[in-house]
This record gives C-alpha cells, sequence and structure tokens, in this order.
C-alpha cells in the first residue's frame, strides 16, 4: 500500500467513524418505533387515578413510594424530592367549589421530553413504556428537570440521608431522578408501591396495569369511563389518566 | 498591506497584580466548586423549581461574546476590509478563550463533573441541543486555534477560508445555544425567535466588546489606533446589530403578549417581578436605548471614550438578556391544570424564587478569572496586538 493509498482509506474510515452517531437516523426511518416496541415487550404500562375515589387528607400512597424507593425527604421544599406528590385543585372563581385531590407522579410520556434532550441517554423510554434513569450515567445537567412540562422530574441537591428499604438503591447527589412505576416491582410480577398502599385502605383509587391488553382492568377504566390527561395540548402522550379531573 | 504584531512587555505592577487578582479569583471559584461537587448543589441558590443559574446564563454570555471573531473574521474575510486585520488575532485567540469560558462553566454547573468526560462521547444523544452543542463549541475552539495559527504564520489563503469557516461555524454556535431553551416545552423558552435574537444579541455583544479590548489595549500599551477604525465599528456595526437584537425581542414579545395562551406567561416577563427590572431597566433602556441614542447622536458617536460607555452599556444589557433567557422561564410555572387553581402541595407552586448564593458568584467569578489570567498571559507570550492600526495602511 503506498502513502496516498494509506492517507485515501484512513480519510474514509475516519469520516465514517465521524458519521457513526448519525446512523440510528437513517435507521429509524425503516420501521416505526410503535412497531418495534410491540415486538420487543407486550406490556404497555400506564395508570389510571380516580379522583373520586382519592381522598383529600391521605398521603398514604407518597408514604409508600418513599419508603419503596428511597426517595429523599430533607424538610425543606427546595430540595425534597417527589415521585408521587399529591395538590388540591379547584375551578377558579369558585370558591364554593371543593377542594378535589391531584396525584402527580410522572406521566410517562409516549414522546418524553425528558429523555429526548438527555445529552448521555441516561434518561430512556424502556420498550414497555417506563421512562427511567439510569443514575449511574446521568451527568447532573439537570435539562431533563428543565424539559418535563408536568414539574415531575427532581434533582439530587443534597446527598439522601436516610435509607430505609436495602433492596433498593438510593441516589448519589447530583443526579436527576424521578418515578419509575416501580419498575424493579412490576419486573418481579408486583404492583407499584403506591397503588398497593392505596389498596391496602381500601380506596382503590390508583389502577395500574397494561395498557396493550384490551381486557385489562386499566383499559376497562379507560374505555368506560371519561377520562383525561394532563397537558395533551403538548402532544407528549401522557400513559397516566385521570378520571374525574 | 503590512501589520506588525508584537508581545506585549507585560512587567508593570499593574500588569502582575492583575495577573495575581485573576489567579486568585480563579482559584476561588475552584475551590466553591470542589465544595459543590463534595456536598452537593444545594450550596447555589438552585432548586427544584429553578435548576439553571447564574451559571448557565454566564455560560450562553460568554459564547455569545466570542461572536466578536465572527464580526471581525466576517469584515476581514468576507467583506474584504483589511483594515480591520490587525484585530483579527486577537479577536481569534477571545473568541477562544471565551468559548473555553461558556464551557468552564457548564462542566462546573454539572452534578457529576467526573462523568462529564466519559458519557457524553459514548452515549451521544443527537436529538439533545445538550449533546448537540458542545460539539460545536469544541469545534469551534479547534477552528479558532487553526484561524490563529494561520494568522500568525501569515497564510493568506488558508486565513480566507478559515474566517469564512469561521463565521458559519459562529453562526452555528450561537443559534444552537439559543435553541438549548428555544426547543423546549415552556411557556417563556419556547420560541422559534430565540435562536435568532440569540444570534443577534451575540453580535452585538461580541462587536462591543471587540471595540472595548482594542481601544484598551491600545492605551494601556500607548500603540497607536485609528480613530475612524472605531467609529466605524461602533456607528456603522454595533447599532445595527442592536437595532436588529431589540427588533426581534419587541416581536417575541408581542407575539407572546397577543397570544391568549400565552398572555399571563408573556404579561409575567414583563411586569412580574425583579427580571422585569433587569428588563426595562438593564436591557431595553441602559442597554439598548441609551446606547443606541450615543452612537447616533454626532458629537458622542464619534468620541473614542462616548464609543467605549456606549459599548459597555451594551455588553451590560446582553448580560441582563442572558439571565432573562434562563430564570424568568423557570420561575414561572408550568400550567398543569389550565383554568384552576392549586393548594396544599409539597412542591413550590406558582411563582417560584430565585437567589444567587455567594458560592454560586464565586464560581462565576472564577470563570472570569481564569480566562482574564489566560487572556493577560497570551497577550505577554504571543504576538497578538498589533503595534499600530490604521485604516489607511
Amino acid at each position: 500500500m503506498n502513502r496516498r493509498k494509506f492517507l485515501k482509506a484512513s480519510g474514509i474510515l475516519l469520516s465514517g467513524t465521524a458519521c457513526a452517531p448519525g446512523l440510528p437516523i437513517l435507521t429509524g426511518c425503516s420501521s416505526t418505533r410503535a412497531d418495534r416496541e410491540r415486538v420487543l415487550s407486550k406490556y404497555k404500562w400506564g395508570m389510571v387515578i380516580n379522583l373520586e375515589k382519592c381522598r383529600l387528607d391521605c398521603d398514604a400512597c407518597m408514604v409508600a413510594c418513599r419508603k419503596e424507593n428511597n426517595v429523599a425527604l430533607h424538610g425543606d421544599k427546595r430540595w425534597d424530592i417527589h415521585w408521587i406528590r399529591k395538590v388540591n385543585v379547584r375551578q377558579k372563581d369558585s370558591p364554593d367549589a371543593a377542594w378535589k385531590p391531584v396525584p402527580l407522579l410522572c406521566n410517562h410520556c409516549e414522546e418524553p421530553p425528558c429523555a429526548q434532550v438527555c445529552p448521555v441517554q441516561a434518561t430512556y423510554k424502556r420498550d414497555d413504556g417506563i421512562v427511567i434513569v439510569d443514575h449511574h450515567r446521568c451527568i447532573g445537567c439537570r435539562y431533563c428537570v428543565i424539559a418535563c412540562p408536568y414539574n415531575a422530574r427532581y434533582f439530587n441537591y443534597k446527598e439522601n440521608p436516610d435509607w430505609p428499604n436495602k433492596e433498593y438503591p438510593k441516589r448519589s447527589h447530583g443526579v436527576a431522578e424521578s418515578c419509575n412505576f416501580c419498575a424493579h416491582l412490576l419486573d418481579q410480577g408486583k404492583k407499584p408501591a403506591c397503588v398497593e398502599a392505596c389498596d391496602k385502605i381500601n380506596a382503590n383509587a390508583l389502577c395500574h396495569g397494561d395498557l396493550n391488553d384490551p381486557d385489562s382492568e386499566i383499559s376497562r377504566l379507560i374505555s368506560s369511563n371519561p377520562v383525561k390527561r394532563l397537558r395533551e395540548d403538548l402532544g407528549t402522550e401522557p400513559k397516566v389518566y385521570y378520571i374525574g379531573l | 498591506m503590512e501589520v506588525k504584531f508584537a508581545r506585549i512587555e507585560g512587567r508593570s505592577t499593574p500588569f502582575y497584580l492583575a495577573m495575581i487578582l485573576l489567579a486568585v479569583l480563579g482559584l476561588a471559584g475552584t475551590f466553591s466548586t470542589y465544595l459543590m461537587h463534595e456536598h452537593g448543589i444545594y450550596l447555589s441558590g438552585l432548586t427544584n423549581r429553578v435548576p439553571w443559574g447564574l451559571q448557565i446564563a454566564m455560560a450562553i454570555f460568554y459564547i455569545g461574546l466570542s461572536a466578536g471573531s465572527l464580526v471581525v473574521s466576517g469584515l476581514y474575510g468576507i467583506f474584504g476590509k483589511m483594515e480591520y486585520k490587525p484585530f483579527a488575532r486577537i479577536a481569534a485567540y477571545l473568541a477562544m478563550l471565551f468559548l473555553i469560558a461558556g464551557l468552564l462553566s457548564i462542566l462546573t454547573d454539572q452534578g457529576r463533573i467526573d462523568r462529564v468526560f466519559v458519557e457524553p462521547f459514548t452515549y451521544f444523544n443527537v436529538q439533545s441541543m445538550f449533546s448537540i452543542n458542545p460539539s460545536l463549541y469544541s469545534g469551534h475552539i479547534l477552528i479558532c486555534v487553526i484561524y490563529l495559527w494561520a494568522l500568525f504564520k501569515e497564510k493568506g489563503r488558508l486565513t480566507k477560508i478559515v474566517s469564512l469557516t469561521v463565521c458559519l461555524w459562529a453562526i452555528g454556535t450561537h443559534t444552537g445555544t439559543g435553541a438549548i431553551f428555544a426547543f423546549v416545552p415552556r411557556e417563556l423558552y419556547n420560541s422559534p425567535l430565540l435562536p435568532p435574537s440569540f444570534v443577534a444579541a451575540a453580535l452585538s455583544s461580541g462587536a462591543a466588546l471587540m471595540i472595548i479590548v482594542i481601544v484598551a489595549l491600545s492605551r494601556a500599551t500607548r500603540r497607536p489606533l485609528d480613530n475612524e477604525l472605531i467609529i466605524w465599528l461602533g456607528r456603522r456595526l454595533l447599532v445595527v446589530f442592536l437595532l436588529c437584537a431589540l427588533y426581534v425581542m419587541l416581536i417575541e414579545n408581542a407575539h407572546r403578549v397577543y397570544l391568549v395562551e400565552s398572555r399571563e406567561a408573556g404579561l409575567f416577563f414583563l411586569f412580574g417581578g425583579f427580571h422585569s427590572v433587569l428588563f426595562w431597566g438593564g436591557l431595553i433602556i441602559l442597554g439598548s436605548i441609551v446606547p443606541a441614542i450615543l452612537l447616533f447622536i454626532r458629537r458622542t458617536g464619534t468620541s473614542i471614550p462616548w464609543i467605549v460607555f456606549a459599548s459597555s452599556l451594551v455588553v451590560f444589557g446582553v448580560l441582563c438578556e442572558r439571565f432573562l433567557i434562563v430564570v424568568p422561564g423557570l420561575i414561572h410555572p408550568p400550567d398543569l391544570f389550565p383554568g384552576m387553581e392549586i393548594t396544599g402541595t409539597v412542591l413550590e407552586e406558582g411563582i417560584a424564587q430565585y437567589s444567587i448564593s455567594f458560592l454560586e458568584l464565586l464560581q462565576a467569578l472564577g470563570v472570569a478569572g481564569i480566562i482574564g489570567f489566560a487572556f493577560l498571559l497570551g497577550l505577554k507570550v504571543l504576538p497578538l496586538a498589533p503595534t499600530e492600526a490604521r485604516s489607511s495602511v
């Protein structure tokens, strides 16, 4: 191989390597993402929250979530982390209307803006639709917190002092996190901690299940009730549905 | 045309004092960053609701300032204005430093700085503006280095090609930086006008800074400088950039207030608190209208001290603008329940608060110290500054 040939070959190799990150764009065009996901996972996890059953001063779901997932509570609104939180809402300008409790959690969007903006793909959507953070990869840029239109993502500003569930890791300070539908429990065939806690007190306001299965309870609830999702206008396609909002 | 360049002496007491001061600032910023990396970013003023603050505002401010090289290389490489060649070296060197400052500001803002040098390369996300931009910035730094090398070696053809490349690349850099915010579904961020508005503000702050640096350098080193060059930069160039930036910003805000869906957010931006004072007082009046008038009036517009003063105001105005891009969009809450009111919550709802902490300020000053130090060092060891600059050489 003479020098000219060698230079030519190394030039082609180099430019090929440089273009490699762009390849997924090309391959992504051949089949739709939805098709591919259906093949890879038979589940599409979602949640229905029945606000008519949710109790005003109850925090069972929040407590259970915190305990199961070691979610940090520092006692300061600025840095506390809530994978699930509750707010009370009522129509504006109607002081007589009753306050309605609304649990808020990650909506596990079909088109998650948080995953789209993550520079290291630490936040990604699993094939079963769960949006999850790899906290070993997260660099802590907080772009996902900015991009989430639901204020559902949190950043570990401080080291978490508590570690109640030793079976599950806690996160170091400096990484982002959010609800992952208790993916570790789902993978064992169990329900998410919040749903379990809600059922335990017989409120049954939370229903978690497979949206792909037309006979599942969640699919039945969605087809037989008027349901709403938060900020549907944004096109993020949330998978958390509300009855009675 | 023969332009001579020379290192500056750099043996005076004020020079050494400035070097020491900048080095101390740099060390203080490094220490502050170490503290945050060890104990957590809660030591800054950042919170759940305001996860980006001063460091990100400074990062985009620095990156905007690097447009000075775009201005000079554009005048010289594209429009063939050879009289601006004396400033090409200093512009390219400064652009490189400002891009490094931007990257440093972003770097020191990360929660896990230890991972920044591995993960973004192994798990590059083509859809993330935060992946695309650092590539644009690093590429920009590299092109600036090549540009400098071509200028040092007096390679005419290569200089022309590279100065054109710098221009095109810089437009990409500044558009990309605006897109970090513009492409996010938040009411005060999401706007297709933000990237062009970012480019316009970058050009005006870059040109203003070039004016300040050129004049300061010629005064400090007692090297002759033709006033006509500065007057042309100020009255012909800076004022046009300034008015362009102002125009795009006016349209952006008018659009926001006109549409019912974004009116509340738009009014919050214009009249909703301390940031509105920065907007009207800092950006519109002090940063745009006053300098535009100063440059427009013949008497002040042809006097070097007044032009430098107007340029400083422009830089200050753009600093306010960068803060206004980042913070108001975060303290304004996303409307999760349109038409409803919210209470009984564990998170700060409604308008959030953000105040800069001392350590955060130290971080920002640290970055300024590091690049200031590098700038002075560069003047001392590299032949960056022209020995004289005249329009008729």
